[in-house]
């Protein structure tokens, strides 16, 4: 499956390796999320792939933002890892809630705590999980330097 | 305190997640299975809060679920009591200290006993509730003292 999936999208892979057995990792650029998942809805099929999480991890030490999207294959009883790195100053990425209605949470969460700009959503707010007296401060505790 | 005769022969429970681990809330879903066989003491689950008569607490009280939790509290008839559950709902457990984190759930609500364990297992629990019925029938909650 992994052959032919990173064959499909080869024009957006950047590097892709192997987390664990059935967990594909593809780095992609930030800028190219977005058209990423429409290319997936075409390769694939829209009804067989489905958006499990969004996760953020800060890196300060290389300045950057880690952003996966964990995306549960069905037919291939399989994960799919879309990796991207985001400037730490200016952590932007395209928006795909559009695409798929099931981001929301995901994407409201990574904002609220590492403070990434989903761009597009509309629905973006502080305070989705993080209580009023932290993000009222400009907080985002998933920062390693947050101090909370 | 005529109702509180009636809760002694069947008191319902509420169980409310405070944000917990899930940990605990595994073992209070566990001592209302028929293994544990609750209702021999009259325990079960209440349909709706407004029906309850002890909240079974669970996990550390987060800033937005202590709002929850007074809410749900204030929403029971009396007379109501609350059994805090796990090392979280008692002092805050591992998550004390943590910036989204009021504490345990005293910090809200009257609490009436408190189950230590990380997570409690099921008899445990079962044994909170029980205590609390002694502690309503005049005694202190503890098993008679032998001699
Ligand atoms: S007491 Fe332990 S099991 Fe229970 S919610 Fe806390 S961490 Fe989880």
């Amino acid at each position: 499956m992994s052959q032919s999936l990173v064959e499909s999208l080869k024009e957006y892979v950047v590097k892709s390796y192997a987390m664990k057995p059935n967990r594909l990792v593809i780095e992609v650029e930030a800028s190219k999320v977005r058209e990423v998942f429409v290319k997936l809805a075409e390769v694939l099929g829209k009804e067989s792939f489905y958006l499990a999480t969004i996760e953020g991890t800060d890196l300060p030490e290389k300045k950057l933002i880690r952003i996966d999207y964990f995306i549960n294959l069905f037919k291939h009883d399989a994960y799919l890892v879309l990796r991207a790195y985001l400037p730490r100053e200016n952590p932007v990425v395209p928006s795909v809630i559009d695409l798929i209605p099931g981001a929301l949470a995901g994407e409201l969460e990574t904002h609220d705590l590492l403070g990434v700009l989903f761009e597009g959503n509309t629905y973006l707010r502080r305070s989705f999980f993080v209580p009023e007296d932290i993000s009222s401060k400009g907080i985002y505790p998933l920062r390693k330097d947050s101090g909370v | 305190m005529e109702r509180v005769k009636i809760i002694r022969y069947s008191p319902w429970l509420v169980h409310f997640n405070t944000g917990a681990c899930n940990g605990c809330d595994i073992e209070v879903l566990a001592s209302i299975t028929p293994h544990y066989d609750p209702e021999r003491f009259g325990v079960r689950l209440a349909p709706s809060v407004r029906h309850g008569d002890v909240l079974v607490v669970t996990g550390v009280v987060t800033k937005k679920a202590a709002e929850r939790l007074k809410r749900l509290y204030e929403q029971m008839p009396e007379p109501k009591f609350v059994v805090a559950v796990g090392a979280c709902a008692l002092s805050g457990g591992v998550f004390q200290g943590s910036y989204p984190v009021v504490g345990g759930a005293d910090k809200v609500v009257k609490v009436d006993v408190y189950v230590p364990g990380c997570p409690p297992r099921p008899e445990a629990i079962l044994e909170g509730i029980i205590k609390l019925l002694k502690k309503l029938e005049g005694g202190d909650g503890d098993e008679p003292k032998p001699g």
